[in-house]
């Protein structure tokens, strides 16, 4: 049977006729699963590294123990303090007002003395630790912000792409 | 006229006797009871939204420097925008708020139950489409809270683990509420979700009627009457009342109490109280009472038993041999839902 097929010429030319129905879809899918791709490419943001280093003070403007309330170009609170002496950069923290917990701002309380997050009851100490909230439960404190020190100059580094 | 009728039916071959003949399914009678019919609600409230929402959005502009002002536009100069802004806030609040009736009927009586477990699961996937759809259109007005619920809400999705960061790197447009996300909402919101919705409606009707609506009997129905009546025109003309009882409240609770706008969104100040919409109450209180992960986690599990109900309920019944466990368990989650919500709605913090 498949003999007299094959001498007739019927068995290659379904071979073939299969083979090229298989590339043709293949290829179908090839593209429109490159097209797939590029659209979840396009449709994922770009993590484009816009972090810019600002100029916060000299290091001498900052003695142990003291503060220094920073404000972004957006307008976004930061609270720069000296740890220990020293003109190295770890030797300084910059915390934000940004809640760990779920992202909401926080503020001081100076009568609690403590960082306050009205969205989920978080609270932080003056060093940024999370004391109450679900922070707390969590371990989780105020993000620190990178700093570095360049001829007595304290730089931090902040992104660009918030609207805060 | 009949010359017109030609005209047609020679470019449009339709037989409207046919057509009539062929969808005209027969409807059980306890559909007469207005309960039972609270699914061709949410079904006319989404009508509602898709007309109120394409002229919402001639004036509508998704960017933070100008969303909030052209929402501000609508409501107080536009004419008639406050009337149509608040027609679409009411029938959201109207068309969440019937969904997760419907679903409650359809849970309570069984309807879930071989063999319509996947038109629940469709049922699910509508109900989380409605909430969806809810929640990005409560972030396009860009005040405070609508702001701040956005940014809770991706740092919600932040914590799911393994797929998180990549939700909400796609729901935000990068790792924080920018310029971009806006857009992303309105996208999803008027677009996205919309047509998701369509597309699961239309399968959801498309089973039942495959399948047919299930039937209960009530003991006060007169044994010697039809148990059917016809869809058209008999169910037709109650979902026609129904619609026009639902624009009567609408139009009254667009009047009365009008949508009104909040202070514009502040990124670098959390305002002292903050609550999402209604229908996220239960889980705002959720996240305030256990720690992020196990609150994101136990959300998950929730969710995907709801999904797989008709299969746990099976089991269950399998299991213990008590056919009505599912209306003890959906007593206590009925109660603990409304717990929840009442408790948020009642507390600052």
């Amino acid at each position: 049977m498949t003999n007299e097929v094959t001498s007739d010429g019927q068995e290659p030319r379904r071979s073939f006729l299969g083979f090229s129905t298989f590339i043709m879809f293949s290829g179908l899918a090839a593209g429109y699963g490159t097209l797939a791709a590029f659209a979840g490419r396009f449709l994922f943001p770009n993590s484009v590294g816009r972090e810019n280093w600002q100029f916060v003070a000299t290091v001498e403007q900052l003695s142990l123990g003291s503060t220094l309330p920073f404000k972004t170009p957006s307008g976004a609170k930061i609270v720069v303090a000296r740890q220990r002496d020293g003109n190295a950069a770890d030797c300084f923290v910059a915390l934000s007002s940004v809640c760990p917990h779920l992202g909401c701002a926080v503020h001081w309380e100076p009568q609690n003395e403590r960082f306050f997050c009205p969205c989920h009851n978080g609270a932080f100490d003056a060093t940024g630790q999370a004391t109450a909230g679900p922070p707390a439960a969590a371990k989780q404190s105020l993000t620190k912000y990178p700093l570095r020190v360049e001829n007595g100059l304290l730089f931090i580094s902040l992104s660009s792409d918030s609207l805060a | 006229m009949r010359g017109l009728g030609d005209w047609l039916y020679e470019r449009m071959p339709i037989n409207v006797a046919q057509l009539r003949e062929l969808t005209n399914e027969p409807v059980p009678n306890h559909l007469k009871r207005w309960w039972f019919a609270l699914g061709g609600t949410p079904a006319y409230l989404f009508v509602v939204q898709i007309i109120t929402g394409i002229l919402l959005a001639f004036y509508y502009q998704p960017a933070p420097a100008t969303a909030y002002e052209s929402v501000e536009y609508i409501t107080n100069q536009a004419a008639f925008g406050w009337y149509l802004r608040s027609l679409h806030k009411w029938a959201a609040t109207l068309m969440i708020a019937a969904v997760i009736l419907h679903q409650m009927r359809v849970y309570f009586t069984g309807a879930y139950r071989r063999p319509r477990e996947l038109n629940w699961v469709i049922g699910m996937a509508l109900l989380c489409c409605t909430l969806l759809t809810g929640f990005t259109g409560y972030s396009l007005v860009f005040e405070q809270l609508s702001y701040w619920g956005a940014t809770v809400a991706a740092n919600i999705s932040d914590a799911v683990p393994g797929i998180g960061g990549f939700a909400k790197q796609m729901l935000l447009g990068g790792d924080t509420y920018n310029e971009r996300t806006l857009s992303r909402f309105y996208i999803l919101h008027a677009a996205v979700l919309p047509t998701t919705i369509v597309l699961l409606v239309a399968v959801h009707i498309l089973f039942i009627r495959l399948h047919g609506v299930t039937e209960f009997e009530f003991e006060d129905e007169p044994q010697d009457k039809p148990k059917h009546f016809n869809f058209f025109p008999d169910h037709m003309l109650t979902e026609l009342m129904i619609g026009l009882v639902l624009m009567i409240v609408l139009s009254a609770l667009a009047t009365l109490l009008p949508a009104t706008m909040g202070p514009k969104a502040d990124p670098l100040t959390t305002p002292e109280v903050i609550k999402p919409e209604w229908f996220f109450y239960v889980s705002f209180r959720w996240l305030k009472l256990f720690s992020l992960t196990f609150a994101v986690i136990s959300t998950g599990f929730i969710v995907a038993a709801m999904f797989l109900w008709p299969w746990i309920d099976a089991a269950l019944r399998k299991l213990t041999g008590q056919q009505e466990i599912s209306v003890y368990i959906g007593i206590v989650a009925t109660f603990l839902l409304i717990g929840l919500t009442v408790w948020e709605a009642v507390v600052a913090h």
